[in-house]
């Protein structure tokens, strides 16, 4: 019965390998508008489908499905469980808009035939790894999710990009293999691998070797965060955005990095068990590196020059919120990370579409070259600006609510002075989250004036904001030689749908965040 | 089936290489067919009698009353028997290609058969000293192989090998003795044979010479610090370097320390005393050492030797332990790697082969000409490195279930070990792939420059390499334009080891369940 969950699984695999084989000369690359059109054609054909059928799978009642055995007691197992339901449905949604983003983004990439065959595995590899059921069907399929998406990162071919895709590779590595050292020994100590909500460590057996357990655990924390951009392993996330295509980055920080706290979530909630770890040192590390990561990369990021590698920054600091929030073991904790989970995956998708639509539009990679953006394309900043005002947490957008449950999960959980230390980083985070987004939004609308060295340009920019503000049309084409941001127009609809959604989707669920919150707290009440 | 049979299985090889520079072959395919054809015959055959297997022993052979060469067949020797002579013929094959553009061919072929039925013996050996006898004419066969190119590099390799190889004899030999002396007979038995009545309180002694004749096997399977030969006779034709350096030869060191711990001295004597740390020390430390040197080798052929180092010593750790999880680790792993590393090198050798390539940095772009060699070569790196559904995470699994099961205190670390290695295997067989798929070639120029370049450096090679007759002028650089995947007889070999890296991950119980089976003599 529970065999059509494979179906979304190997539906968009089979496709995209299907477009990565070598085709006939005349097929390839010639970028001809009609070759074009049907790959975007067969590429949202079969990703819308893939996606209707994992929500189909996901929302239509427990199944499980067992796909063979790989060895005694070790079967490839999947199952639908609360977690699976939330984490593919985020994941579809975005990988649904941002593939139609991509659309229009990778024209001026090129090779595009490449990005969607990879872009299409990729959703095959990450639905298996939402309905994995068991710890070794997991790791197949973390491993899988690391090696398929390193192509999209070095995309362009440069060997910056190369350098920063294998950089991604063995950080992933790394954490995959520390992953998989602590599954050799849960596999030993608990009594199954099988994702069970509350734990399946067993407890008389593990006694006498609580000291080796604690210390799996802890190498699976740092091996999984590393998806998650937690420190020590989070070097990754700002070489290999920026080198990535627009689309490539949004979905590595909105969707991938959260598979590493899915995978964090299954070991700790659904293996080890919280009781297990709570009021242990590991714990405590686990607490302190989330929070070190969250002030750390706050400050990179706001201290960062150019666009994208601030948005990567960013995303190791508020991806550590939630692992902050898991790492406090309680029920509100959860829930804020799990709402986090969400709102950050789709806000994060926006700023990144923004970014790349400054890059497609203008080549402006550079936060102070987006000077003056806002006045050529408003409705892009706009949507930027909501995005980050969500980030912020500015009520009643969406960043509010997970920020809230975060914060009282810590003050409510027993953990001595991370319970006031917790809130009191995730606010000074919140305010250098400020600094850094809302300072590119308040120069996008309202361009300095400088004095100095750019004397020239900023008279000629002076004259053009009166111009315009008087409500004049005409501009002296010398303005618009020297202008940087001259002809630059506004995104093109296939870009701007999409953005505009993930936009709305971030202030509307801060708007009516109920059903969700009912949803997460039921995940968090099953495992606490 | 006869005990008789066994020794046609180690004769027949012998006889029929030795056969081929007397034989008047018309023409070279008239050799290929019959070479084949020899070494078909003694694969199906080794089949046969392994489904069968024959009861009892034959002696084929009698030094003295109690010393002989004589062959039996047990679960650890089909194993290794199993593998090898599914192996040959494919190598073989593979080999016919490869050696086109070879010289002194018939020798070639005359040796490379003969030692088929040497490692037959091994495997076959009834007791301690017929291994010893096959294990030391192993080393003699094979010689001619390693120096088979006679470039002064490929002679001073075969010099290596061979003071490595009798050395590491000479200290098994010692093993031999005390267990002749101190066992109840030389034979293999599940369990191992020493009279502890005999020993009295020489236990230490007795553990002291375990040691001495671990490390004398281990030789072959290159542990640290006996490693140093492995990735110098790389200069040898790739059939050699990926059957002989990648299997026969090495598994063999493995599959002899696997007797002596198992079924000479005994488990039950062994574990958890001194001795068993002994060992455990320098093999976990190569495992890392192995990777470390292929992740700092720029050398295509060489990089692979370095990470059979690494990986043999995988197999030593499962023997290490001495439990029978451990030997089934140590079997299952003895096979994945068989398979992963030979595919692996059979890869370079293809890539040698039809470009003349030999250096990592010269692979740029090739996987856009080479399309179904790099595919494959990927294939194996991701197995090598142990990714779930290929066969190397099968025998990593094992392992280090076995690891974790014994309580071993330096098991914990070796676990580590295997995932640095893990990790070290991904960053240098990964990074391979990417060069050859992503990157834009180089120019024919820079190539011919690069390959100048690191031959100068490389100390090994200093000498007459650019001038000599074969490495060089046998693999001339091919231009990027013209370099093209290579015939059937390369590919169908990979393909099918592609298809028993992928059998061997999904589907592995079978072999597991055989492998218990084995180790559950044991106590």
């Amino acid at each position: 019965m529970g065999i059509w969950i494979l179906i979304p699984v190997f539906l968009p695999v089979i496709a995209g390998v299907l477009l990565l084989l070598p085709v006939k000369q005349e097929d390839i690359g010639d970028g001809s508008r009609e070759s074009l059109t049907r790959l975007h054609t067969v590429t949202a054909a079969v990703l819308v489908v893939s996606a209707v059928l994992a929500l189909l799978a996901a929302w239509s009642g427990d199944n499980s499905y067992t796909w063979f055995e790989l060895m005694e007691g070790i079967p490839i197992y999947f199952q639908v469980d609360d977690v699976s339901r939330l984490f593919v449905t985020v994941f579809s949604i975005a990988w649904v808009l941002v593939c139609f983003y991509a659309f229009t983004y990778m024209e001026h990439e090129g090779k595009e035939r490449r990005f969607f065959g990879f872009y299409l595995i990729v959703y095959g590899v990450l639905v298996a790894l939402c309905f994995s059921g068991n710890l070794v069907t997991m790791y197949l399929f973390y491993e899988l999710m690391t090696l398929t998406s390193m192509p999209m990162v070095l995309h362009s071919g440069s060997r910056e990009s190369i350098m920063a895709a294998l950089k991604y590779l063995f950080y992933s590595m790394c954490g995959a293999y520390l992953g998989l050292f602590a599954i050799f020994f849960l596999y030993k100590y608990c009594d199954s691998i099988t994702f069970t909500a509350g734990g399946t460590l067993n407890l008389a057996l593990a006694q006498g070797h609580t000291g080796i357990l604690l210390a799996a655990v802890m190498a699976a924390l740092i091996g999984f965060g590393a998806k998650a951009g937690m420190f020590p392993l989070h070097a990754w996330l700002p070489t290999a955005h920026p080198v990535a295509p627009a689309p490539a980055s949004a979905v590595l920080s909105g969707i991938i990095a959260k598979a590493g706290v899915l995978s964090i979530v299954r070991v700790v909630f659904y293996i080890v068990g919280a009781d297990f770890i709570r009021g242990t040192w590991v714990q405590t590390a686990w607490m302190t590196l989330s929070l070190l990561t969250v002030f750390m990369g706050s400050m990179l990021a706001f201290r960062e020059k150019v666009v994208k590698k601030r948005l990567a920054y960013s995303t190791v600091s508020q991806v550590s919120y939630i692992l902050f929030g898991l790492s406090v073991l309680s029920p509100t904790g959860m829930e804020g990370a799990l709402l986090h989970v969400v709102f950050h995956a789709f806000i994060k998708c926006a700023l990144f579409l923004t970014a790349g639509i400054f890059i497609y539009r203008a080549g402006l990679s550079q936060v102070d070259q987006l000077e003056g953006i806002g006045k050529k394309m408003p409705k892009t900043l706009w949507c930027f600006t909501f995005a980050s005002l969500a980030l912020v947490g500015i009520p009643p957008a969406s960043g509010f609510i997970s920020k809230w449950y975060l914060a009282q999960g810590a003050l409510e959980a027993n953990v001595g002075i991370f319970g006031w230390a917790g809130p009191a980083v995730l606010l000074l985070s919140a305010l250098l989250t400020a600094g850094y987004l809302l300072s590119i939004v308040t120069n996008g609308f309202f361009p300095k004036v400088k004095s100095n060295a750019h004397t020239a340009i900023a008279a000629e920019k002076n004259s053009l904001l009166e111009n315009s503000a008087g409500g004049t049309q005409t501009e002296t084409s010398s303005c618009q030689v020297s202008d940087p941001l001259a002809g630059v127009t506004e995104a093109p609809l296939g870009m701007l749908i999409p953005l505009a959604i993930f936009a709305a989707l971030s202030i509307l669920l801060g708007v009516f965040p109920n059903p969700l919150i009912q949803f997460v707290s039921k995940i968090a009440a099953a495992v606490m | 089936m006869r005990a008789f049979f066994l020794a046609v299985l180690v004769l027949l090889p012998i006889v029929g290489g030795a056969l081929i520079p007397l034989l008047p072959f018309r023409s070279r395919k008239q050799m290929m067919i019959y070479t084949e054809g020899v070494v078909l015959l003694n694969s199906l055959l080794a089949l046969l009698v392994l489904t069968n297997r024959p009861e009892g022993a034959f002696v084929l052979f009698r030094f003295t009353s109690n010393l002989s060469l004589s062959f039996s067949l047990d679960g650890l020797g089909t194993v290794f028997a199993a593998l090898i002579s599914v192996l040959w013929p494919l190598a073989t094959l593979y080999a016919f290609e490869y050696m086109s553009h070879e010289e002194h061919e018939k020798f070639f072929f005359m040796f490379y058969t003969m030692t088929f039925g040497i490692t037959m013996g091994i495997a076959l050996a009834e007791d301690l000293v017929t291994m010893y006898c096959f294990y030391e004419m192993l080393t003699l066969v094979t010689l001619p192989l390693v120096i088979h190119t006679l470039t002064r590099e490929a002679v001073l390799a075969g010099r290596t090998y061979l003071y490595y190889s009798l050395g590491g004899a000479a200290f098994a030999f010692i093993g031999v003795i005390f267990i002749l002396v101190y066992g109840t007979s030389a034979d293999f038995v599940a369990g191992g044979v020493l009279d502890l009545t005999k020993i009295g309180s020489r236990t230490n002694l007795l553990l002291l010479v375990y040691v001495l004749c671990f490390f004398g096997f281990s030789v072959k399977a290159a542990m640290w610090p006996f490693s140093g030969w492995l990735p110098k006779a790389g200069v040898a034709p790739t059939p050699v370097t990926a059957l002989l350096h990648a299997v026969a030869v090495v598994k063999a060191g493995a599959f002899a320390t696997m007797r002596i711990t198992y079924y000479s001295f005994g488990t039950e004597f062994l574990r958890g005393t001194w001795a068993q740390t002994a060992v455990l020390i320098p093999i976990v430390f190569t495992i890392v050492y192995g990777c470390s040197r292929a992740l700092k080798e720029t050398h295509l052929k060489r990089r692979l030797a370095w990470s059979t180092v690494s990986n043999l010593s995988y197999i030593l750790f499962g023997t290490a332990l001495m439990t029978p999880l451990g030997l089934v680790g140590a079997l299952c792993h003895m096979i994945c790697h068989a398979v992963i590393k030979i595919c692996s090198f059979f890869c370079a050798g293809a890539v040698i082969c039809q470009s003349g390539r030999e250096y990592i940095h010269q692979l740029d772009g090739l996987g856009k000409k080479m399309p179904k060699v790099f595919v494959i070569f990927t294939v194996s790196g991701l197995a090598l490195m142990g990714v779930p559904g290929l066969a190397g995470f099968i025998s990593k699994w094992n392992l280090v279930k076995a690891a974790l099961d014994s309580a071993h205190p330096l098991a914990v670390v070796g676990v580590a070990a295997l995932m640095i290695s893990a990790l070290l295997t991904a960053i240098y067989m990964l990074t391979i792939s990417v060069r050859a798929f992503v990157l834009s070639p180089k120019t024919e120029g820079e190539v011919e420059n690069l390959s100048h370049g690191s031959l100068a450096s490389d100390r090994s090679s200093s000498t007459e390499e650019a001038g000599n007759a074969d490495a060089s002028a046998a693999h001339k650089i091919v231009p990027y334009e013209e370099v093209k995947d290579p015939g059937w007889m390369m590919l169908l070999p990979l393909v099918l080891f592609v298809a028993a890296m992928l059998v061997i991950g999904l589907h592995p119980q079978p072999l597991i369940d055989a492998f218990t089976q084995i180790a559950s003599a044991i106590q």
